[in-house]
């Protein structure tokens, strides 16, 4: 491998997508809007349709009075509200699906902070019942805050299934930060590694002492340093939060997620970065059976679809079915997803076995393609 | 592949063919593109492929190169049998497409061209684009030139490494009259000083300026001589009659 050649390759790659408007686009403004739009869709979602259940642990009038308000404020709020016989009955409720969500109330509810009081949702579908939470909070605070005065007792989410997140939208995050990732690096590299082979510059490059492996490499390189842009910016939607005032007849709203982080940014970074360098060689790799760019985009639903819908993205990994589970240890994106929920909720470090492991993997993939794409580039241009 | 050696003998030996074919046979499935061909071609001369579309032209030239592997046969290009990696920065190959990169600009596909083959000398650059007369282009969008200045930076990126073996695709294609006599003229002042050219096209009118003629058919070189040569053993004035008359010849023989 010669450092000069590399060095051609790299450069001569990034200064092609810097002239070129619409990939620049993809790689920056794209992120933004559809990121964007998802976090009014998670967050700022109206009015979903709550159905709650109140019980309390408390017992005597005083404790069936604080229900009787809160039910009737919810009910003031839009709700379906039901009153269940115990705390046992809101959770089957719950688990029957008769509530979306219960609240049940604690004996102390006017110890104040000591104080906590539940709430309980199925747990399979993070957005929803983040959405249902957040909802179901606000209308709790404001009808409790008139009956107990300042000192607000503290609201916790519990699930009937799966482990509760104190943020609901924290499992989402990473895996809308490495699906996008993986998505735009390979839509960008498998077309731009097409335009290679079609536009007869990879003719040319193979006619010079250029070797297969630094092809690939400065590829890697030189949308690694793209990527590296849209890591960031996707981090920073992520873990940071902008409200944007009411301006004329729009409403104010937040961008960004705001997520807590609870592990090293920079490693996540790391983990995010992993993941994208082995989609370069994937857009490399698949360039290689397409002939045009409209068959780049045809392998989405093929190589991309699957990873979305079995990587834990939007479905839990365990809640799939045994079948599907072993394609999921097969799928770069998958560790990339685990190894930022990893960092992000659990605080993993670099000490953390599985963080490892999702690491290790994802280094492999990254090679592993890159060996597999260089072997497959001198294929005949026809 | 790797050859380490192969670069070390600069100088082409003029006793030993710069380029040598034997028996090259290729085929794409079941179209065989070439059909068992042989030659020598010594150093320093300019050797023209006359062909028409589809006669393997193109395919030949990327077998010299080693850009595909023969079906049989050996090519070999300096003394090196090809493909052989480190022997191409010592071959320069444009391509019958432009090969260039549309986005970037004029200079930058020649440095690139350059620092690909390892060229570290910036002035050599400068030279190839002044060759082909673009130095007051270089700093316009590939996208944005006109087909023949494309062509004709193309040819710039081919020669900018100066190799002593150089394979031309149809270079003269979309160039004006004009700077085709310039490119031809080129192509001899670089002969002359030892490089060895091969040339393909179909256009006969710049057969003449080549030192040899192969017409090639069908996948086979069916004569090959100097212009005035092959016409006169044609008996005919022209080459295209010579050509029919040469390619009647293989038919009836085949
Ligand atoms: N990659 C390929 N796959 C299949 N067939 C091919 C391939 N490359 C060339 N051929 C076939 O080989 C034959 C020779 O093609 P070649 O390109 O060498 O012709 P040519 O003499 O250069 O023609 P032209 O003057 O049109 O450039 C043609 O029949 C062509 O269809
Ligand atoms: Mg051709």
């Amino acid at each position: 491998m010669s450092a000069r050649r590399l060095r051609a390759i790299v450069l001569r790659v990034i200064a092609e997508i810097r002239r070129d408007r619409p990939s620049l686009a993809l790689l920056f403004i794209a992120p933004i809007v559809v990121t964007g739009l998802l976090t009014f869709i998670l967050r700022d979602t109206t009015s979903p349709d709550v159905r709650v259940a109140i019980a309390t642990e408390g017992t005597g009038p005083a404790a069936g009075q604080v229900v009787t308000r809160l039910a009737s404020a919810l009910t003031g709020a839009g709700m379906t509200v039901t009153v269940a016989a115990s705390p046992d009955a809101s959770r089957n409720a719950v688990r029957d699906g008769a509530a979306t969500v219960a609240i049940v109330l604690p004996a102390n509810l006017a110890a104040g902070r000591d104080a906590q009081i539940a709430l309980v949702t199925k747990g399979l579908d993070p957005a929803g019942d983040g959405a249902q939470i957040q909802a179901v909070s606000s209308a709790i605070v404001g009808s409790l805050a008139s009956s107990l005065g300042a000192v607000l007792p503290a609201v916790v989410h519990q699930t009937v299934y799966g482990t509760p997140s104190a943020d609901p939208m924290a499992p989402f995050a990473p895996a809308i930060v490495a699906f996008f990732l993986y998505f735009f690096v390979y839509l960008l590299t498998g077309v731009s590694f097409l335009r290679e082979r079609t536009g007869g510059t990879l003719e040319r490059l193979m006619a010079t002492p250029v070797t297969r492996g630094e092809i690939v490499t400065g590829y890697t390189l030189g949308f690694g340093f793209f990527a590296m842009f849209q890591v960031a910016i996707l981090l920073v939607w992520a873990l940071g939060t902008v409200r944007v005032p009411a301006i004329g007849p729009l409403p104010e709203f937040s961008l960004g997620l705001g997520i807590a982080v609870a592990g090293s940014p920079l490693l996540a970074f790391a983990a995010v970065l992993l993941l994208a360098l082995g989609a370069v060689s994937l857009g490399i790799f698949l360039s290689t059976f397409a002939r045009t760019e409209l068959q780049v985009i045809q392998f989405i639903p093929v190589v991309l679809v699957p990873q979305f819908l079995l990587s834990g993205v939007l479905f839990s990994v365990d809640s799939l079915p045994a079948v599907l589970q072993p394609l999921v240890h097969v799928m770069p994106l998958a560790y990339a997803v685990d190894a930022l929920r990893e960092i992000f909720i659990r605080g993993a470090d670099l000490s953390v076995t599985s963080l490892q492991v999702d690491l290790a993997v994802l280094a492999v993939v990254a090679v592993l393609f890159a060996a597999v794409a260089s072997r497959t580039i001198r294929r005949d241009v026809v | 592949m790797m050859n380490s050696d192969s670069t070390s003998a600069a100088a082409p030996d003029a006793r030993q063919p710069a380029i040598r074919a034997v028996g090259l046979v290729k085929r794409f499935g079941a179209v065989t593109a070439l059909d068992g061909v042989t030659f020598d071609l010594a150093p320093g001369r300019i050797y023209g492929l006359l062909g028409p579309n589809g006669s393997g032209k193109t395919t030949l030239i990327r077998l010299l190169t080693g850009m595909t592997r023969a079906t049989a046969g050996s090519a070999t290009v300096l003394g090196v049998r090809m493909p052989d990696r480190a022997n191409l920065a010592r071959i320069g190959y444009m391509t019958q497409g432009d090969g260039v990169y549309p986005s970037l600009t004029v200079a930058e596909n020649a440095q690139f061209f350059a620092a690909a083959y390892g060229v570290e000398d910036a002035a050599q650059v400068a030279d190839a684009l002044r060759l082909v007369g673009l130095a007051d282009r270089s700093k316009m969008i590939v996208g944005t030139l006109s087909g023949g200045q494309r062509r004709r930076l193309s040819l710039a990126c081919a020669l900018v490494h100066r190799p002593p073996v150089l394979f031309l695709d149809e270079p003269t294609v979309g160039v004006d009259p004009q700077l085709r006599v310039q490119f031809w003229g080129h192509f001899r002042t670089l002969a002359d000083a030892g490089t060895t050219i091969v040339v393909s096209s179909h256009v006969m009118d710049e057969a003449d300026r080549c030192d040899e003629l192969l017409f090639v058919r069908a996948g086979r070189v069916i004569a090959r001589g100097t212009g005035s040569g092959l016409r006169a053993e044609a008996g005919t004035g022209d080459l295209e009659s010579a050509f029919l008359r040469f390619a009647g010849e293989s038919e009836a023989a085949a």
